[in-house]
């Protein structure tokens, strides 16, 4: 096992490095001068910016200091806000994001796990049918009519009942965060839902359920040792990759509801061509990413003992 | 008479499938008494299967149902039940193992808490007390170090230890039958006897009865006092071990025997000098539409014209003894294989 | 154990006669089917990919075929129905051409805040009487009615003299009510709390000219103001700027369709190719390559999405749809690749492959005649799995403002645009949004159709 995670950790190493390297090149193709945009820059400004990140310099020097920078954990500072490094707006708007992205994945996964079972136990019965429409309307419908949708029933809701039950926007406390990440999880939940339910199908017919019956065992037993846990396997693997789009599903989550994450500020970067700050967002998120696919397939190591001792 | 241990009558299981209705098993009957072994033999999908799984309520309805019949279990009805005076039939009365141990058993579970899990549910013992029992069934199964093999998962155990491990747990209650649907299929040769012994001896030590699923005569000549020959969802012969090998009275039991590898110098039934393994030309009839008549008669090579017309009834020679086959009319053509063991046990 | 079927006769003599080897009927009689017509008759049997199928047809012919059928520009502006909902009143006034205000009033006199003219499109005349110490006017339009919040509404002009008490409101006029106020302003230009209000319904009116001009008054016939004409038809309404919703649903439709089609056509060809590649040579080589397509699986997908985009810049003029389908193409390659090469390598051992192989067939054989058509039906689903993500990507992108450049309309642009309004004129929101997961859910039940069809294993279930 610790072998298996000291090599796991390295392999997430090298991945960071090639989002690193990748993000650069695309960074370094942006047409035209990343100082010569229409704000003005002074001529101070630009020399210190021009040496400290060899801008006038060939483009393996620039890699070169890009990637010493890195390494040293300094993403630089931001070329539209005054003094403020990139470091600081991560701390600040990625705790935001992250928060977001949880409380979602948190209701995906037992959002999908439930529903998903519930659907297989009443396979083409009535909660089937419904839950399975709910799921196709999910998966088909993009986040942001949902994200729209969500703001409006707020809207009426609080409109109706002549109070503010939920805040329609904003951040702060725990109330901001109830209806956002719901409509964050929302097509995840969908997603796992589906791919549960089929899983549990599976594992109705399979074998070792057929042994569990033989056995005698009482059929609530047979669900819940032999039938839930080996399903919920598949929707274990496929959690990684939901954390990723969950993660960017937040940027439209965040616009819609004015939260002040690290999605919207990229936005907001990408539109003022913000270098450090799309570099600086773009490799964090990056390694997050790759981080949180690593932790994912610890977590399944713990479940299923097939890894476990590999 | 006290009742058989398990009597079946003119079961009959049919399956919805989306081409249409399937008759599966067409009116099976047979018993079984303590301490007996009974084979059922037969080729892939002549019903052998669906005949112990509707036994054991396994198969799944719908699609499957049962559309006549009875099952008794010392004269009590099991045929949609699940309990017979209050005891469990599943893994209490009856045990069973599969084919497949390598999927058979659940795989995030550990082998001690399947075995364990059985007590447990049956006998309402605590975890502690049925995993000490777990670990002596293991050991009884011969698994070598069975505590500390107990700990471990299905994937750690080859394909024989599986299959011994699920025998463990399927006679942890000490059930009363035996229900092995296929035990060796899956496993190698060499494995196999050793699976089957254990059987045997389990039998011996305990008296319970064995229904044994198989297509391998060898394993039967091996295990069964009892044997049953399946054909497309019915019983074609059926009588002790010796009248079904020695005394064979269906054409189909004589190509099964023909299509044997053998290393007996002098083989019974086929009258060549050289033992070539003979196979069974066609394909069993489709079970969508049954023939009207023999559903062997396609592929018999001494069908008449009545085999194709009409089902023939079971023809006893002794009283256990049975065909279903019209060469034992008494109008029709003699064919001296079917008979000439009969005639050579007479002389002699 | 015993039995007898109550059905058996006894059979006459004739009846043991063996049977010669052509009255055998072979029984097995259900024709043998090959893969595809196979998989084409369960696809069949599904209704809801069926319908699918049907819905994906519909689609295509109503991006190909629409603009042909409704030959209107999207881009053209039909500034006297701005934001019209579906089936919205389109008749208009015929008048005559504008005239300048003399500020006479030719509806009767009355108190306080009244219309000198009645109000139309063209100019709303407002005529008032001075206020008690006012030096001045201003003038506010609102179109809710004034609560007592006291939001007027928008400010449209001032007057700096307390004789000067009128208004001619020419400000972008919609045929709806207004809500006018004027608030009196003290010398030093500050409101004061004397006001008059007035609602105005206003009619919506053309000039003969412009009719003409536009074709909606039959050429050479009578027409003088006062008449009624229709308006241009607009069958799903207008944008807020006046556009055709249906002409921008099916120029929308040619943009998120090719990108959801071109983009994974080519992006699965691709992976194909990079799959199969490394499929066939194996060991080094297919360690490489599979280790580098690891990584490209490991950039997070939509900050790449944003990033080519600006890396690929677009100029002024573009649309941004083939940049979009190029990044596309290159974030999305990875996973059809890793597909296709489990598949070769499985089917690579399968015994038949190997059988061919022993028999003396060529690589070209085996791979025409073996993993083609084996890796086929996987492909085939991968395809219509990434179609709808393609198009979800679109829209996502569009939405957040980093996809199409616009005036280009695409259904994500669409909705986009359409949520500014969305509490006021929800179709403008509702229709591409519902487009959108029409299509999805259409190639996604189609997706699921065909894995059902084409997934041999399924065929033994049920």
């Amino acid at each position: 096992m610790w072998h298996y995670t000291a090599r796991r950790l390295l392999q997430g190493v090298i991945t960071v490095w090639f989002i690193a390297t990748a993000t650069f090149l695309a960074m370094h193709n942006v047409p035209g001068d990343p100082l010569s945009s229409d704000k003005a820059v002074t001529a101070e400004i630009r020399a210190n910016l021009e040496a400290k990140y060899g801008l006038d310099k060939p483009m393996t020097t620039q890699y070169l200091i890009y990637m010493g920078n890195l390494l040293k954990g300094d993403f630089g500072i931001s070329f539209t806000q005054k003094n403020r490094e990139v470091n600081d707006i991560i701390r600040e708007h990625f705790p935001v994001s992250a928060t977001l992205g949880i409380l979602a994945i948190v209701f995906a996964g037992l959002g999908g796990v439930l529903w998903g079972a519930l659907t297989a136990l009443y396979r083409n019965r009535l909660p089937d049918i419904v839950i399975m429409f709910l799921v196709i309307l999910g998966i088909s419908v993009p986040s942001f009519v949902f994200a729209a949708l969500g703001q409006l029933t707020l809207v009426n809701i609080n409109d109706l009942l002549g109070f503010s039950v939920l805040p329609v926007a904003g951040w702060g406390t725990i109330w901001h965060m109830l209806v956002p990440s719901l409509v964050l999880g929302l097509s995840t939940m969908a997603y796992l839902t589906r791919l549960m339910r089929s899983s549990m199908l599976e594992i109705v017919s399979s074998d070792y359920v057929r042994t569990a019956k033989a056995k005698g065992l009482p059929p609530s037993r047979i669900f819940t040792r032999h039938q839930l846990r080996n399903a919920i396997l598949p929707v274990v693997t496929v959690l990684g990759p939901s954390i990723a789009a969950i993660t960017t599903g937040g940027f439209v989550v965040e616009l819609v509801f004015a939260i002040p994450g690290l999605g919207r500020y990229f936005v907001q970067a990408v539109q003022q061509l913000d270098y450090t700050v799309i570099m600086g967002t773009t490799v964090f998120y990056g390694a997050f990413l790759v981080l949180m696919v690593i932790l994912v397939d610890l977590l399944y190591g713990l479940i299923d003992p097939r890894v476990r001792l590999e | 008479m006290t009742a058989p241990l398990l009597q079946v009558d003119d079961l009959r299981v049919e399956f919805d499938t989306y081409g249409g209705t399937v008759q599966a098993v067409r009116g099976i009957s047979f018993r079984v008494d303590a301490g007996e072994t009974l084979a059922i033999v037969g080729e892939s999908g002549c019903g052998k299967s669906v005949t112990v799984q509707s036994l054991m309520g396994l198969t799944p309805m719908p699609p499957g149902r049962i559309t006549s019949g009875s099952a008794r279990l010392r004269g009590h009805e099991i045929l949609g039940r699940t309990t017979i005076d209050g005891r469990d039939i599943r893994g209490r009365e009856i045990g069973m193992i599969f084919q497949d141990p390598m999927t058979s058993l659940n795989p995030t579970m550990s082998i001690g808490d399947q075995i364990a899990e059985t007590l447990e549910v049956h006998r309402g013992w605590s975890h502690k007390r049925a995993l000490a029992r777990a670990v002596e069934l293991l050991d009884m199964a011969r698994i070598p170090e069975a505590a500390r093999r107990a700990k471990q998962y299905p994937f750690e155990f080859s394909g024989g230890m599986l299959q011994r491990a699920m025998i463990a747990m399927s006679i942890a209650c000490e059930p009363a039958i035996l229900i092995a649907d296929e035990p060796t299929t899956a496993l190698d040769v060499t494995i196999q006897a050793q699976v089957l012994d254990l059987m045997g001896d389990l039998q011996r030590d305990t008296g319970m009865a064995i229904v044994l699923i198989t297509h391998d005569l060898g394993v039967v000549a091996r295990m069964a006092d009892e044997v049953v020959v399946m054909y497309a969802g019915q019983v074609a012969e059926q009588g002790t071990v010796d009248d079904v090998f020695y005394r064979s009275s269906h054409p189909y039991t004589l190509g099964l025997r023909a299509a044997m590898p053998s290393n007996d110098p002098a083989p019974a039934g086929a009258g060549e000098p050289k033992h070539r393994l003979v196979p069974i030309e066609g394909s069993p009839p489709d079970l969508f539409h049954p023939p009207k008549g023999c559903a062997y008669a396609a592929r018999c090579p001494y069908a008449m014209k009545v085999c194709s017309e009409q089902d023939p009834a079971p023809h006893f020679q002794t009283e256990q003894h049975f065909a279903r086959c019209w060469l034992h009319h008494p109008t029709a053509p003699r064919v001296p294989e079917l008979f000439q063991q009969q005639r050579a046990e007479a002389g002699a | 154990m015993a039995e007898m079927s109550p059905t058996v006769h006894e059979p006459s003599p004739g009846a043991f006669e063996p049977l010669m080897g052509h009255q055998r009927a072979q029984v097995l009689s259900r024709p043998s089917l090959s893969y595809w017509q196979d998989a084409w008759i369960r696809l069949k049997a599904n209704r809801r990919a069926l319908i699918s199928l049907n819905i994906v047809i519909g689609l295509i012919l109503f991006t190909v075929a629409g603009p042909w059928l409704w030959p209107v520009d999207p881009a053209a502006q039909d500034l006297d129905q701005i934001s019209q909902p579906p089936g919205a009143d389109r008749t208009a006034t015929l008048v005559e051409r504008y005239q300048p205000w003399d500020g006479t009033s030719v509806l009767p006199m009355a108190n306080g805040l009244r219309l000198a003219a009645p109000p139309t499109t063209q100019a709303v005349r407002l005529l008032w009487d001075p206020m008690p110490g006012a030096s001045g006017y201003r003038v506010y339009r609102n179109i809710f009615p004034i609560g007592p919040a006291d939001a007027l509404g928008l400010p449209l002009a001032e007057t700096f003299s307390a004789d000067d008490t009128r208004f001619e409101d020419r400000l972008d006029l919609q045929p709806q009510t207004y809500y006018y106020t004027v608030v009196a302003l003290d010398e030093a230009g500050d409101q004061t709390p004397a006001r008059q209000t007035l609602d105005v319904d206003v009619t919506r009116v053309i000039t003969v000219a412009d009719a003409r001009q536009r074709g909606l008054i039959e050429p050479g016939a009578d027409a003088r103001p006062g008449d009624a004409v229709k308006l241009a038809l607009h069958p799903l309404g207008t944008d807020y700027l006046g556009r055709d919703m249906l002409a921008r649903l099916m120029y929308g439709a040619r943009v998120s369709l090719f990108i959801g089609i071109a983009a994974p056509f080519m992006f699965v060809l691709f992976g194909v190719i990079y799959g199969s590649t490394a499929g066939f040579i194996g060991g080094r080589v297919d360690q490489a390559l599979m280790r580098f397509a690891d990584f490209v699986i490991a950039l997070p997908f939509l900050l790449f999405m944003i990033l080519f985009k600006i890396a690929f810049g677009i100029g002024p003029g573009e649309s941004g749809i083939l940049p979009m389908v190029v990044a596309l193409v290159l974030l999305l390659w990875p996973g059809t690749a890793r597909l296709v090469r489990g598949q070769i390598l499985q089917v690579r051992e399968e015994g038949y492959v190997n059988a061919a192989r022993l028999l003396g067939a060529r690589t070209g054989y085996l791979v025409m005649r073996h993993m083609i058509p084996n890796t086929m039906g996987v492909i085939l689903v991968t395809l219509t799995f990434a179609v709808p993500s393609a198009i979800f990507t679109e829209a996502f992108l569009s939405f957040i403002g980093m996809g199409v450049a616009p005036p280009t309309p695409s259904w994500g642009s669409m909705c986009n645009e359409g949520l500014k309004t969305m509490l006021t004129y929800p179709h403008e929101l509702i229709f591409p949004a519902a487009l959108i997961s029409i299509t999805v859910l259409a190639f996604n039940l189609l997706g699921d159709g065909l894995r059902d069809a084409l997934d041999a294993k399924m065929r033994s279930r049920e």
